[in-house]
């Protein structure tokens, strides 16, 4: 039985692990979301990569850094929903991670409800210590690469071309901030292992030799019903292949402007009653209209005869306006 | 113990099928030698990534016959063929994408699996010419991305391949025959695309499956090398074997990289610049971000004039490719802990961080190149 | 039984050596002879036929001392190892070696359940990875199967041409096609008219106006019944030949196809020939100034029903 394991060791020793058994359930949804749309990534995808795999200490940490820290790494409402199906998720991999390691590492008997016990610590470790990761490593960063760029315009190196100078200036100011990413990863993970620590403590000792707990976590992983088991995969599979070939999209959402889709429009609908009335009322419309005219022209033809009779007194008869011709009736 | 696991009274279907195949080739004999290789210290995810880039090879081949129903590799006809996969054929723009960051998958992949042979010494003897055909197939994907970058024929897959050429062309003695047999003529066009096409549709894959082939069989002959430390108690009884433990997580590794694969076609889908035309114009050419760190070598001035060009492009990573090479021949030290190899465990982190740090430094300085 | 390395070897008289080696017949798979070491004066060759009896460590022979002396020497250049020989299946006839050579089988190994487990959970995985495929595969590759329609009118010439009645006129027309990404390109087509007499629209029509409907069922034109001028596809419906007009011997005038023979009249019925239906028919319209236009389609070859490919 292991009495004196470091917490960085133990906050490790479980989270790594678990952050990667999650990891394939999680990339299925955000695979499935991303084909529907409701999850767009810019050039922090690397970054909400991260926070995803890191789900169980970043899940209450996200908004945290969305709203507080004015940085999000993702839009669309998927983000959310990815991270509450990250729950289930990760209390199951914490649970599967932690007996493995209780067995195989520290030779003790895992609790029951280990899933959830581990997994509401780390949550809230990282609820208050992933904020202040990130707001520590962005000050770092600034910080050094403000100093990187001052250095290199102190006078002595202003003679430096521009790629060196590139190159110097990120050398100098990454080696500050990966260190510092380091030291602030190797604190999380020994405040998770404090956090853990109790439980650990409060288990009794497993009475296997080391063949036994080896196979003991070995075959934990073989479910008691293993049909019910496959199917359901399987059936898991196929829902989520349907609903894949659903959403995605069938051409390009990123078109180019050499090939861009015209804008499908609807046809209107027809109606063929609607339309015989409309007709039908224009053309009574227009006949009256043609009778009018008609009409017009007789006149004003009898009041030319007329003038003309009446000799040249210069009335100058207004000619008759051009019948204009109907607008068509547009048909439907 | 048998493959199969033991039924009721009456052997199925397959079971039946299974024993008339095994009485005439020895299938069971041969399922157990091929399966049963004993993993010592157990199947590791560590060593997923040889499966994996298994995996992508297939599915960049699966994809590529895909889009060679539809791409055409002549200069009239590339990029309207190429577009056209993009915008008219249904989900023909997700199969391009997934081809594309495909390649971008294998190098990583690639790097991932070279660092953890490396990192758990299994380079060292008896494994010295599993390492040299793994370097030239490293080589091979290489290649692959250099060849398949020209085929959409847009300004961006043109040029590319142009500064590309005039690189090899600066190399000593052999570089002007070189880059005429790769142009096909002394200007990139038909005969520069038509090569292209062959050396990456046909002449790669049938290298890349001859070596992979003998990869894995000079690495069936020594055996998995299995980890770096641990007591042979631990060792013995955490063993299992390749199939079913290893394979499956080899599976699961490989469903990994098909998502991240598939999250990447939607986050950047293929989208082409124009037609590639003699005129660059305003466009800075760029390989593609695996030669980044390379190029960015020749924007050092210590690697200015004819001579210092080849050197930072090909000269320093040709010296890199053969220390490599001799490495399993000048460490000879049995010692297969990283922890307690610091020289190698530094190497590794200079040689890492200083890749990334060109790559990074390339494309900061796409901002000030005007 | 088969005879063990090692075992002793007994005459009728006294024991003389031990096996030292077994010789297998490569074609019945079967041991053959015994190669029997003569505690110190040389190995001889003793055929199967020579044993009596073999128990576990011991192999009696049916002949004596000095008769197995006088047996063949054994020549070992005259014998290959089965290292350096493929002799399908022989290994699975051998049971000669006392004893076994064994390799520890691993804990975790032993399992059955989770062997089976661990396999069939790699299969589906691996659905996972193949499923999602499958259909956009499929459908990228079926994409240019089924194209859309084209139901625009050509003009195609005009009636001007046509002097006499239920006579077939060919009319030559070009008509632009955009295949894929290839640029617009144009090909020659050509139609057959004939300005029918009512006797020869009656057979034709028969009484009924000619709908031709959209892949929707939505009607795209109508072929009046008393409208005298038909258009009928260039293509023969038999294998898609082009036929021509000519004289027959017995027939009179008629459509006339090159390939296969098919004879149709002039309203496009099967006369002789192995054509499976009539001549197919295009949506026509004739303008006031007599300008003919049709609809391009063209009909699927060989089939009794008329089906619309293009």
């Amino acid at each position: 039985m292991n009495e004196h394991i470091s917490p960085t060791k133990l906050g490790f020793g479980i989270l790594w692990p678990a952050f990667w058994t999650g990891l394939p359930f999680k990339l299925a949804f955000a695979v499935l979301f991303l084909a529907f749309g409701i999850i767009h990534f810019e050039n922090r995808i690397a970054l909400a990569f991260l926070m995803l795999l890191a789900s169980p200490v970043t899940v209450f940490a996200v908004p945290t850094v969305t709203l507080a820290l004015g940085s999000n790494i993702g839009e669309g409402s998927g983000i959310a929903l990815l991270f509450l199906l990250a729950i289930p998720i990760d209390i199951w991999s914490l649970g599967i991670v932690g007996r493995t390691y209780f067995l195989e590492r520290l030779r003790r008997e895992p609790p029951g409800g280990l899933g959830l016990t581990l997994w509401w610590k780390c949550a809230l470790v990282g609820a208050i210590y992933v904020p202040i990761l990130w707001a520590a490593q962005g000050a770092i960063t600034e910080a050094a690469i403000a100093g990187a760029y001052s250095i290199l315009e102190a006078d002595v190196l202003r003679g430096i071309p521009v790629a060196e100078g590139i190159s110097i200036k990120l050398t100098l100011w990454s080696t500050v901030a990966t260190v510092a990413l380091l030291v602030l990863f190797v604190i999380g993970f020994s405040l998770v292992g404090r956090m853990i620590h109790r439980t650990v403590q409060s288990a009794g000792h497993a009475p296997e030799n080391y063949q036994g707990l080896i196979v003991r976590w070995d075959l934990m992983r073989v479910p008691l019903d293993q049909g019910w088991m496959l199917t359901a995969l399987s059936g898991t599979a196929v829902v989520l292949s349907v609903l894949f070939w659903f959403s995605l999209p069938v051409f390009t959402p990123h078109p180019h402007d050499c090939c861009k889709k015209p804008e499908v429009l609807a046809e209107p609908p027809f109606k063929p009653l609607e339309t015989l009335n409309k007709d039908e009322k224009m053309i009574a419309h227009l006949a009256a209209q043609v009778e009018m005219l008609v009409e017009q022209r007789a006149k004003s033809e009898l009041e030319k005869e007329q003038s003309k009779g009446k000799g040249k007194e210069g009335t100058e008869t207004v000619e008759a306006p051009d019948a204009t011709k109907p607008a068509a009736p547009t048909a439907p | 113990m048998s493959d199969i696991p033991s039924a009721g009274t009456q052997p199925t279907v397959a079971e039946k099928v299974f024993t008339f195949v095994d009485e005439r080739v020895g299938l069971k004999l041969l399922a157990a030698k091929m399966l049963n290789e004993s993993v010592p210290g157990g199947s590791r995810w560590a060593y997923v990534f040889g499966s994996i880039l298994l995996f992508i090879f297939i599915m960049q081949a699966i994809t590529g016959v895909l889009l060679m129903f539809y791409y055409v590799p002549t200069a009239d006809h590339a990029y309207a063929s190429t577009q056209y996969i993009l915008h008219d054929v249904d989900y023909g723009w997700f199969l391009l994408s997934y081809h594309f960051w495909g390649s971008t998958a294998m190098v990583v992949c690639v790097f991932a699996h070279m660092s953890q042979v490396f990192l758990w010494g299994a380079y060292k003897k008896p494994r010295e010419l599993i390492w040299l055909v793994g370097l030239v197939l490293f080589a091979l994907v290489m290649g692959f991305g250099f060849t398949g970058y020209l085929l959409p024929w847009d300004q961006r897959a043109y040029w590319a391949t142009t500064v590309g050429v005039e690189i090899v062309d600066k190399m000593p003695v052999l570089g002007d025959f070189l880059a005429r047999f790769l142009k096909g003529g002394p200007t990139p066009g038909q005969m520069t695309l038509s090569r292209f096409f062959v050396i990456h549709v046909m002449v790669l894959p049938a290298a890349l499956i001859a070596l992979a082939g003998l990869h894995l069989f000079l690495f069936r002959c020594a055996g998995p090398a299995g980890p770096f430390r641990g007591a042979p108690a631990e060792l013995k009884a955490k063993t299992d074997y390749f199939f079913p433990r290893q394979i499956w997580k080899d599976v699961v590794g490989m469903a990994v990289v098909f998502a991240c694969i598939s999250a990447m076609a939607f986050w950047e889908p293929v989208v082409l610049l124009e037609e590639a035309t003699p005129d660059p114009g305003d466009y800075h050419p760029e390989p593609e971000w695996y030669f980044l760190f390379i190029f960015q070598h020749l924007r050092l001035k210590m690697f200015s004039g004819e001579f210092g060009q080849f050197l930072g492009s090909m000269g320093l990573p040709g010296l890199l490719g053969v220390m490599l090479m001799l490495l399993p021949f000048f460490d000879r030290n049995p010692e297969r802990n990283i922890f307690k190899r610091p020289f190698a465990l530094i190497g590794w982190v200079m040689l890492t961080a200083s890749i990334l740090l060109f790559t990074v430094s390339a494309i900061i300085n796409r901002d000030f190149l005007d | 039984m088969q005879p063990q390395l090692k075992s002793k070897v007994r005459c009728l008289d006294r024991e003389v050596g031990e096996v030292s080696k077994i010789i297998m017949d490569p074609l019945s798979h079967e041991v053959s002879h015994l190669v029997v070491s003569m505690n110190g004066t040389g190995e001889r060759q003793v055929p199967m036929g020579a044993v009596q009896v073999v128990t576990d460590d011991l192999v009696q022979l049916r002949s004596s001392s000095s008769e197995v002396m006088g047996m063949q020497p054994f020549k070992r250049e005259d014998y290959v190892t089965l290292h350096e020989v493929e002799i399908p299946g022989l290994e699975k006839h051998i049971h000669v070696t006392p004893g076994e050579v064994l390799v520890p089988f691993p804990e975790l190994e032993r399992n059955v359940k989770r062997r089976a487990f661990f396999a069939n959970l790699t299969y589906v995985t691996g659905l996972f990875i193949g499923l999602p495929l499958a259909y956009p595969v499929l459908k990228f590759l079926m994409k240019p199967m089924y194209a859309s329609l084209d139901n625009g009118w050509l003009k195609i010439g005009n009636i001007g041409k046509i002097k006499t009645e239920d006579t077939g006129i060919q009319f030559q027309y070009k008509r632009k096609i955009k295949e894929a990404y290839m640029p617009e390109a144009e090909i020659e087509k050509n139609v057959w008219l004939v300005k029918a007499t009512p006797a020869v629209l009656e057979k034709v029509y028969q009484g009924k106006d000619m709908d031709f409907l959209d892949s929707s069922g939505k009607a795209i034109w109508t072929n009046k019944k008393d409208m005298p001028y038909l258009a009928f596809s260039g293509k023969c419906p038999h294998l898609g030949c082009a036929y021509k007009w000519r004289k027959h011997k017995v027939l009179g005038q008629v459509f006339l196809c090159p390939c296969h023979l098919s004879i149709y009249d002039a309203s496009g019925k099967v006369l002789d020939g192995p054509a499976p239906r009539h001549l197919d028919l295009l949506p026509i319209q004739v303008t006031a100034g007599g300008e003919v236009q049709i609809i391009d389609m063209e009909f699927k070859a060989g089939t009794k029903s008329q089906t619309r490919i293009v």
